[in-house]
């Protein structure tokens, strides 16, 4: 009885304090970061040293400065492109995998997720050089007798910031979608096939709406990963591949502006949580619930 | 409670530890400077030939400098170096002391440019030296010497369109606004007015449409020539640069533009807190002797002020960095400039 006792409260206690720290790691970790960083975008900066007095300053210039919004909006076209280019990629290779009997289809899927062990920086380097005036891909061009001459079409510009991303994201992409045709019930393409469909009306009635739940939540992780980076679009994006990404650092380097950036940060972080509920609701509403 | 026991063992032995090396330290020369300029041969022949003992810390970053002498209001170190951009911050904020140039011998041979301090912006003020300068680089041009010619003398080489789309330019608003305006051939690159900006503005538009791409890290670069087309780079880490190509097998040159090179010149200074001023002056006339500041220049491929290098030649015509009006305003025109399609 008194043991029972003792020990009780013992166990009440660890399973408090395991509570309070799943709810404590994410609001301090997370949460607390996030509103620190909302409080500086109402900051602003005078000759080198932060003024902490609240204004809107910072929004009204990223509204109103002819040069934020375009950049903006090419930016979002840009990865929106990545995304859907990703898509018509990984969708075949992960409809292949599944395909696969047994050991085969997850050798070749871990072989698909081998690049995501490499730095992402190494990764840049070596496409980069694949991209080049006298790379790998013109080499290649002209040797087939593609090109007559090297092209500049895929060096220091928009394309190459396509290429990139959709070579390093396409991972990201064919993970999930493969996960929503694995999860596809047998039973149901045996019964479309015994009810007399052919390959393709069973591929276009059943397999692609019940695998779009997977289709959206690449296409939103592919879009989020794509908006956020600055790395590769410094690395490759030349003169004319200036993205919101390549601005955002600017304001934490070399000019010292915390809370534009900031600013900056924010409006970029609403267009990541619309793409990110964009993606979760479509991906709810044609579930495997059907 | 044993964890608790331990963690008080440990903080013993580690203030034990602490306050050892503290208390050896006491009568040593205290140095802060970059890699590359206390190499342990020299530390070691400084000690044998004065009987004063260094103990030299090393930095990644000019901030850092800043953080560790501003920290300790110079108390913590005697001597270090910083550059001349840097300098008057330090001044201004009276963190180093005013350095007797009669007591440095070696002072009297450097080469022509750094005979007459005063004549070197930045280093002093109110008729006071505070800075020795020891070591420096010009930003210059690399060029492809297969691809370019004649050579080019001149920075306004970057805007042929000859060169169209074989130029690696550098991505900072703040030299390239200065080096621009040099080539402009404005007076004060660091200090620009609002039309002399725009123009220059206007003129940087002109150079990134001829630009293949804008680099950040040497690596980079030296990647970015062995896979295209590159005839000119707009050289932001000089010598190592160059040496570091022609390494490749790179068939390039250096040179310093005619309408003058930016350059950057880093400077022995005392800090306020020097514990023996006679000592600091040692240390510096040292490191202006021929021997180490040759030695300098063979380690790291950067100038020195004692001995001719490779970074400039006696002629050539080098602007020493400096605070720019506003790098704030520079940073976000040049963001225009990037943006502009």
């Amino acid at each position: 009885m008194s043991k029972a006792d003792s020990t009780l409260p013992a166990e009440r206690r660890l399973s408090l304090l395991v509570t309070v720290l799943a709810f404590a790691l994410p609001v301090i970790f997370v949460l607390v970061p996030l509103a620190i960083f909302l409080g500086y975008s109402f900051f602003s900066v005078d000759q080198g040293t932060i003024v902490y007095g609240l204004s809107l300053g910072n929004y009204a210039r990223f509204f109103t400065d002819p040069v934020f919004l375009p950049v903006f909006w090419n930016t979002i076209v840009l990865c929106v492109s990545v995304a859907i280019i990703c898509i018509l990629l990984a969708y075949p290779a992960a409809y292949f995998l599944t395909t696969l009997k047994g050991r085969w289809r997850y050798a070749l899927l871990m072989l698909l997720l081998v690049p995501l062990l490499m730095s992402y920086v190494i990764k840049i380097y070596a496409i980069r050089s694949i991209l080049g005036l006298n790379g790998f891909l013109n080499k290649a061009l002209v040797a087939l007798g593609i090109l007559q001459e090297p092209s500049t079409l895929f060096v220091f510009n928009m394309n190459a910031i396509l290429l990139t991303l959709t070579l390093l994201l396409i991972p990201f992409a064919v993970l999930p979608i493969f996960l929503s045709l694995e999860r596809i019930p047998q039973v149901l393409l045996r019964a479309s096939d015994d009810l007399g469909a052919s390959g393709l009306q069973t591929f276009l009635r059943i397999t692609l709406p019940l695998s779009l739940p997977g289709v959206a939540s690449a296409a939103s992780f592919v879009f989020v990963l794509a908006i956020g980076d600055f790395l590769t679009p410094q690395m490759v994006g030349g003169i004319s591949g200036f993205t919101f990404g390549r601005i955002l650092y600017s304001q934490f380097g070399t000019a010292y502006n915390w809370p534009f950036g900031a600013a900056l940060s924010v409006a970029l972080a609403v267009v990541v949580i619309a793409a990110i509920l964009i993606g979760e609701r479509f991906g709810r509403n044609r579930g495997i619930s059907v | 409670m044993g964890l608790k026991k331990l963690f008080l063992r440990m903080a013993t032995i580690g203030l034990g530890i602490g306050l050892m090396t503290s208390a050896a330290l006491a009568a040593n020369l205290r140095v802060l400077a970059w890699d590359g300029y206390a190499d342990a041969d020299w530390v070691k022949d400084f000690t044998a030939a004065t009987g004063i003992g260094v103990d030299v810390v090393f930095i990644g970053s000019d901030d850092e400098i800043w953080a560790k002498i501003k920290g300790s209001e110079g108390q913590d170190f005697d001597v270090f170096a910083v550059n001349t951009a840097q300098l008057q911050r330090y001044i201004k904020a009276d963190l180093v002391s005013p350095i007797d140039v009669t007591k440095l011998a070696n002072q009297k041979e450097v080469l022509p440019r750094f005979r007459d301090l005063t004549a070197v912006s930045g280093v002093t003020k109110d008729g006071k030296v505070y800075g020795i300068p020891f070591c420096f680089d010009s930003i210059g041009l690399i060029y492809d010497t297969d691809k370019v010619k004649p050579a080019p003398t001149s920075m306004s080489v970057l805007w042929d369109p000859a060169y169209k789309g074989k130029v690696l330019a550098y991505d900072n608003g703040e030299h390239n606004f200065s080096f621009t305006a040099l080539t402009l051939g404005y007076k004060d690159p660091f200090n620009l007015n609002e039309e002399q900006m725009a123009a220059v503005k206007a003129k940087l538009v002109e150079l990134k449409r001829n630009v293949l791409s804008f680099y950040t890290t040497a690596d980079e670069a030296q990647q970015i020539y062995q896979n295209n087309d590159v005839a000119l780079i707009w050289a932001n880490y000089g010598q190592q640069q160059v040496k570091a190509l022609q390494k490749i097998g790179a068939h390039v040159a250096y040179v310093n533009p005619s309408e003058g090179a930016l350059a950057w010149l880093d400077n022995w200074v005392i800090s306020k807190g020097v514990r023996d001023n006679a000592a600091a002056e040692k240390w510096i006339d040292f490191m202006l002797s021929k021997k180490v500041s040759g030695a300098l220049s063979e380690r790291t491929g950067f100038g020195n002020t004692v001995v001719e290098s490779s970074s400039a030649g006696g002629n050539d015509k080098l602007v020493w960095l400096n605070n720019v009006e506003d790098p704030l305003k520079r940073s976000d025109m040049w963001n225009e400039v990037k943006a502009t399609p």
